[in-house]
Order: structure tokens, then C-alpha cells, then sequence
């Protein structure tokens, strides 16, 4: 392979890879380029590798770039790694792919061809349009937002969403505070700060007569939330999609999204604007309005994430009907694992606010035993006690 | 300072002359009893002769800490190894004045009548050297290795820190002036994936995923680090783990269980993987009571033999 074979192929590959949603940057094309000359590969193999080593950055990406290299080199497309995801392109660049919407971001928003069935769809072009309105509304101060706030959010009209999404970014989501490993110093401390006392004497020429004081720093806890995107669910998705994306505003917060499987959706909503979050969001999760595996998403969700740290010591809430498909004894066994990792759990189950509820819902019933807080959720003020639960200290 | 840094090709060739491809390098990891796929020997090898950090994720267990120190016993150089934690700093990670010696020092002087001068209180004595200055500091011919073990587990902060360290292979230490590394360190990154870690420090570094290995590539990792573990017994309960991995355990046993549970097949005398030889090893391989109910109520006949249990 020549040099300049190799640069056509660097460039062609990081292309297709940043249409199929792999960020691929310059500097990252530059080291597949380094790496090649390096490596000088014989084989398909080596080239695989090579490539694979510099321009994927995650374990999520692996999979796209498998299939976007297999289109590319090989000239076919695996058909295995598209399994189950009716938007994958067939061939690279031929059509526009599940992700193509990246690109577009700030372009007004069509929900045009097969996504239109979204319920998270039309919410990007409701907020698109408010994007610009005035910030300082007092939430439900006026009465149109009195009415907003006790209304339920299955009920709401196109508008009202757009109002929604302002009122929502208002509340504040504080998770209580942990004690931090790191220390600050401190006037009222509770530790001697030796250290700074001896420099201090150091720097004075005599002995350490200033004691200096340091104490624990204060941290919000990590906050998770996990969202229900099935059918049943459909009605609340794009008021709780925002709430969501309210939630990863937060620098320590974490959003995931699960109908049939988990999706992990801190990235996509995070640092973009509502409309453009939205979208991405509904494009992350293929499986939205589908039926409902609480069970199987808790379980992957404490294998995947939940027991390797996110959810030790954190606030932990669902927002979920608590219909389970699958077997309710799931959900008991994988909430029971999430409570013992978390600091508490928070239920939010919009149906509650129903004079007929009782937790009868299979899934629901083997979930309660385990949630420190039960709320409802269903509409603005409920969401305000949603907020109080997440911040409530254990 | 810069001057004494060897030129970039000088180093470059130094490396090429030392691997010059990846067989080579899969040769000297087998050397060392570490066995590795084409994948991780390209991430590894392309480390190495490009100079540039390597993250690896991968399962708990997959061998993401080995594989930084084998690279460092294949190469022969030293390794340091920084453990990151919540809350870990500059002066845990980088260096510390030592005050406690600093003030005595001046307190002898005192006493003697003599005078310390500045030199003498910020020279080398004082200084308390952390693992990133001692990776900085290595003086060659040949790279070490540094590990920077966990860094998902340190916050924002040391991360921008340690990416500008990176970067640069450069530190200024106030009292001294800047420290810049004569032969910078081969560093390898490793991560559980608990938060994202920074696109900028991403971007910079080379990735690799490490998978469990392939059932034939384990027996032989098994093998090699269990001497004296027959063949089958090394079949047997690696077929096991993989059964177990395959179910829904928890905690997945990774390959240091797999050695680990050999291990203590040896120790009691079997040679065989039966029903009474597993009940007595158990807990080497599973780590949570909810994950041994599991086992159990599968029944131990399938953990041994894969039969299809109750």
C-alpha cells in the first residue's frame, strides 16, 4: 500500500465512520494515518486493528465501526451487526443513517420519514420555537402556568409542552450532599491542617505559632435517572424526556432510557439544545413504545453501571408505570441489588396521582419494598415534590 | 532544559530497533506468561513506537493492570504504577515538599549557627517524589512504564491535570523551574467506565477493549499461571467460568478468578472438576450469596458438566 492509498483510505474510513455518529476528529484521522506508517499492515486483520485502536474511543462505537470497516473493505455489510435496527444504513452513505440528525443539529428539525411515530419527536419542534423566550418566568406564577402545573401531562397540547420545558429547567435538582475525600482549608475546620501550618512557619522564618485548619469538602451526590420509554409510558415520555435532560444539566447526573433494553443517554442530552436533545435521544433508543423489561434494564443497568460505581452513594430514581412484561420477580431481585448500592431510590410513577391506583402492577408491587420515596410525577407540581424526594437526605 | 531531551528520532529508532513488529512483541508477552490476541498486541505495539498513551477497558478481570505490567516485564523497564481515587491530587500524585524534614533542617541550622541557604532547603532530600515525577524523571536510554490505574475513579480536576501532564511531558515545580521529561514514560490508562472519561484525554490516547479471551486461549492462561494443573482439570473449570459468565451471576468471574479457583483445585488434591471438588471451591469463583443461590439452584452437576440443571 502506498502512502498516499493509505491517506485516501484514513480519510474515506473517518468520513464514513463520522456519518454513521462516530466522532471521528482530525487529530484522531492524523493517528490512523501514524499508525499505518507504523504498522505497515499485510493483512486484513492488521488493517482492521490498526484502525480500530485509533479511531474508536468507546466500547459503544466498536460495533459501528465493525460494520462501517466490513462496508468499507470488505464491500459487504454484515448483516449480524444491523440485527434488530431497522434505521441501519445498508450500505455506508448510501442512505441517511439513524444518526444523521447530528449533523443537521441546529437546522430546524423535520420529523419526516420513518421517524415520525416518535412521541419524542414532535417535542423537538414544540421547543425549538421557545427556545428564545424570556427566562425569567417565575415557575407557575402567572396563571397560565397555575393551570400548567396542575394539569397532567398526558393532557397536554403542543404549546403547553413548550411552556413545560422552560417551567421544567426550573427546578432545581440538588441530591443531598456526601463528604468529599478531598479537603479545603478552612477557618472553621475540624482537622488540623499540619501541613500548611509547618509551611507556614517555614515561610515566617519560626516556629508554626498559626495553626491552619482544613475540613472535608461537601459534594452533591451522583444522581441517576432512569426513564420508562414504553408504550404504556407514551403519554409522559416528553415531559419526562425533559425532565431528563433538565436532570444531566447537572455536572454529576446521569440519564438512561429503557423500554425493551438500556440506553444511556447522558451524552446525547447533554451540552445541546432542548430540541436537538430531544431528537438524538429518540434516535439513541430504537426501542421506544415498545413493550416493558424493568427487570432486564435494572439488571443491566446494575451490572453495566450500577455496581462499578455509578449508583454507590447515589440518588437513584425511576420513572416508570411499573408494567413489567417479563417476570415481576426480576425487578424484586434487581431493585434489592440497586438499594443496597444506592443511596436511595426514588419511585416515580405517574398513575399514582389516579384515585383507582393501587400498586398492583406486577413489576411495581415487587418494586415498592425497595424505594425510599414514592412519588407521583404526573404533572408540574407533582414534579416539585420529584424534585423534594431527590433531594431528601436518607 | 529541553536540551538534554534526545531527539525524537533518536528515541523513535530506539524503539523501532527494540520492537520492531508485533510478532515480536507477542513473542516477549508470551515470554512473560502473558497471553494476548492480535488486538491488544497492536494497541500495545502501536503505543509503544508511536508514543502515545493507551486506555484499555474491559471487564473487571479481564487483565487490564496485567497487561501493563507485562508490557513492562516484555520490554524489561521499570513500571509505575499510579492507583487513582476520588479525591487524589497534585500532591499525592506528583510531589510533596517533605516540611516536617524542611523545619527541622532549619532548626538545626539554627542551633549550629550555620545558615541554610534556599538551594539546600528546596534540594533533592526534601522533595518527596510521587509516581508521576518519577515516571517524569526516568532518565532512559529506554521508556518505563506508567500505569495510571482506575483514572475513572479520580474526578474532573486530576483528570484535565493529568492529560496537560501528558501532553507535554512537562511539570514546573515552583522552587526548582520545569522538569521536562527526558524520556517520556509509555503510559497506559486503565478504566472501569463508572463516569465518561474527557474527550480531550480520549482522544489523545490509543483504545482498546479487552474481551474475555477465547475459551482455548484461557485453559492456556490458566495453565501457565497455575503450574502443575493438568490439562483437564484446566479444561474442566474453565469451561465452568464460562458457563458462569454466560448465566446471570452479578459478578461475572473474570480471569483471575479462573486461576484462582485452579489454584485451590490443586491445593485440595483434584485433578478433576466433579460436584464434591466444586462445592468445596466455590467460593473462589462466586463472590455474592445471590449469584452461590444461583449456582445452586442450577445445581452444581451443570456448573461441572454443563448439564442442564433444575
Amino acid at each position: 500500500m502506498t502512502d498516499w492509498d493509505a491517506a485516501a483510505l484514513v480519510v474515506t474510513l473517518s468520513r464514513a465512520l463520522r456519518g454513521a455518529g462516530v466522532p471521528v476528529t482530525p487529530d484522531r484521522s492524523v493517528v490512523a494515518a501514524e499508525a499505518l506508517m507504523v504498522l505497515r499492515p499485510q493483512t486484513r486483520d492488521q488493517l482492521y486493528w490498526a484502525f480500530r485502536t485509533s479511531l474508536v474511543a468507546s466500547h459503544e462505537q466498536v460495533a459501528v465501526f465493525n460494520r462501517v470497516f466490513a462496508a468499507l473493505v470488505d464491500g459487504i455489510a454484515d448483516p449480524s451487526d444491523s440485527r434488530g435496527d431497522p434505521n441501519a444504513p445498508a450500505s455506508v452513505g448510501a442512505e441517511p443513517g439513524p444518526r444523521r440528525a447530528d449533523q443537521a443539529r441546529l437546522r430546524s428539525v423535520e420529523s419526516g420519514g420513518g421517524d415520525t411515530a416518535s412521541p419524542w419527536a414532535g417535542s423537538a419542534e414544540e421547543s425549538e420555537r421557545s427556545d428564545d423566550a424570556g427566562a425569567e418566568m417565575v415557575l407557575a406564577a402567572a396563571s397560565p402556568h397555575e393551570l400548567l402545573a396542575g394539569k397532567s401531562f398526558d393532557q397536554l397540547g403542543p404549546e403547553e409542552l413548550a411552556d413545560l420545558r422552560r417551567l421544567m429547567a426550573m427546578l432545581t435538582l440538588s441530591p443531598p450532599l456526601r463528604r468529599s475525600r478531598r479537603v479545603r482549608r478552612s477557618r472553621r475546620g475540624d482537622q488540623l491542617d499540619v501541613r500548611t501550618t509547618l509551611r507556614r512557619g517555614i515561610r515566617a522564618g519560626d516556629y508554626p505559632t498559626r495553626l491552619a485548619w482544613r475540613r472535608r469538602r461537601m459534594q452533591p451526590r451522583r444522581l441517576v435517572v432512569i426513564c420508562d420509554v414504553s408504550g404504556s409510558m407514551e403519554p409522559y415520555a416528553r415531559a419526562y424526556l425533559q425532565f431528563l435532560q433538565c436532570a444531566v444539566g447537572g455536572s454529576n447526573a446521569e440519564a438512561f432510557v429503557f423500554a425493551t433494553r438500556l440506553t444511556r443517554l447522558t451524552r446525547v442530552m447533554r451540552k445541546a439544545p432542548a430540541a436537538v436533545a430531544m431528537q438524538r435521544a429518540a434516535k439513541a433508543a430504537p426501542d421506544w413504545s415498545s413493550g416493558t423489561r424493568i427487570g432486564h434494564a435494572l439488571r443491566t443497568f446494575n451490572r453495566e453501571y450500577g455496581s462499578r460505581g455509578m449508583a454507590r452513594d447515589a440518588v437513584v430514581a425511576i420513572l416508570s408505570d411499573g408494567w413489567e412484561v417479563g417476570d415481576p420477580r426480576e425487578v424484586g431481585q434487581e431493585m434489592a441489588r440497586l438499594k443496597r448500592l444506592a443511596y436511595r431510590v426514588v419511585w416515580v410513577n405517574p398513575h399514582k396521582a389516579s384515585p383507582h391506583f393501587a400498586p398492583l402492577a406486577g413489576g411495581m408491587a415487587a418494586a415498592l419494598p425497595y424505594c425510599d420515596a414514592f412519588a407521583s410525577g404526573h404533572n408540574l407540581t407533582a414534579m416539585r415534590e420529584v424534585a423534594a424526594a431527590i433531594a431528601a437526605r436518607r | 532544559m529541553s536540551e538534554a531531551q534526545p531527539a525524537p528520532s533518536i528515541l523513535a529508532a530506539a524503539l523501532a530497533a527494540r520492537l520492531p513488529d508485533i510478532a515480536s512483541l507477542q513473542r516477549e508477552l508470551n515470554a512473560v506468561d502473558y497471553l494476548t490476541d492480535e488486538g491488544l498486541a497492536t494497541t500495545l505495539f502501536l503505543g509503544v513506537r508511536m508514543q502515545r498513551p493507551i486506555l484499555l477497558e474491559g471487564e473487571p478481570g479481564v487483565g487490564k493492570t496485567e497487561a501493563a505490567k507485562a508490557l513492562a516485564r516484555a520490554l524489561d523497564t521499570p513500571l509505575i504504577r499510579l492507583q487513582c481515587y476520588e479525591g487524589i491530587d497534585a500532591s499525592e500524585a506528583l510531589y510533596e515538599w517533605n516540611y516536617p524534614r524542611q523545619l527541622l533542617a532549619i532548626r538545626l541550622a539554627e542551633t549550629r549557627g550555620t545558615h541554610l541557604d534556599e538551594n539546600e532547603m528546596f534540594g533533592d532530600a526534601y522533595l518527596i517524589r510521587r509516581p508521576l515525577l518519577q515516571a517524569l524523571e526516568h532518565p532512559g536510554p529506554f521508556p518505563l512504564v506508567l500505569l495510571v490505574d482506575e483514572v475513572d475513579r479520580s474526578d474532573h480536576d486530576f483528570e484535565a491535570f493529568l492529560f496537560e501532564l501528558l501532553s507535554d511531558a512537562t511539570i514546573t515545580i515552583p522552587e526548582r523551574g520545569t522538569i521536562h521529561a527526558t524520556c517520556p514514560p509509555i503510559v497506559i490508562l486503565t478504566s472501569n467506565r463508572t463516569r465518561e472519561l474527557h474527550d480531550a484525554l480520549k482522544r489523545r490516547c490509543l483504545y482498546h477493549w479487552i474481551d474475555y479471551p477465547t475459551p482455548e486461549r484461557e485453559v492456556e492462561i490458566v495453565r501457565r499461571r497455575v503450574p502443575h494443573s493438568g490439562h483437564d482439570l484446566a479444561v474442566q473449570a474453565t469451561a465452568a467460568v464460562q458457563r458462569l459468565r454466560a448465566s446471570d451471576v452479578q459478578k461475572p468471574p473474570g480471569i483471575a478468578e479462573a486461576i484462582d479457583w485452579v489454584a485451590a483445585l490443586r491445593l485440595l488434591g483434584a485433578s478433576t472438576l466433579d460436584v464434591a471438588a466444586a462445592e468445596r471451591t466455590l467460593g473462589a469463583v462466586i463472590k455474592y450469596r445471590e449469584d452461590e443461590d444461583l449456582v445452586r439452584a442450577r445445581g452444581l452437576p451443570w456448573l461441572v458438566g454443563g448439564e442442564a440443571g433444575g
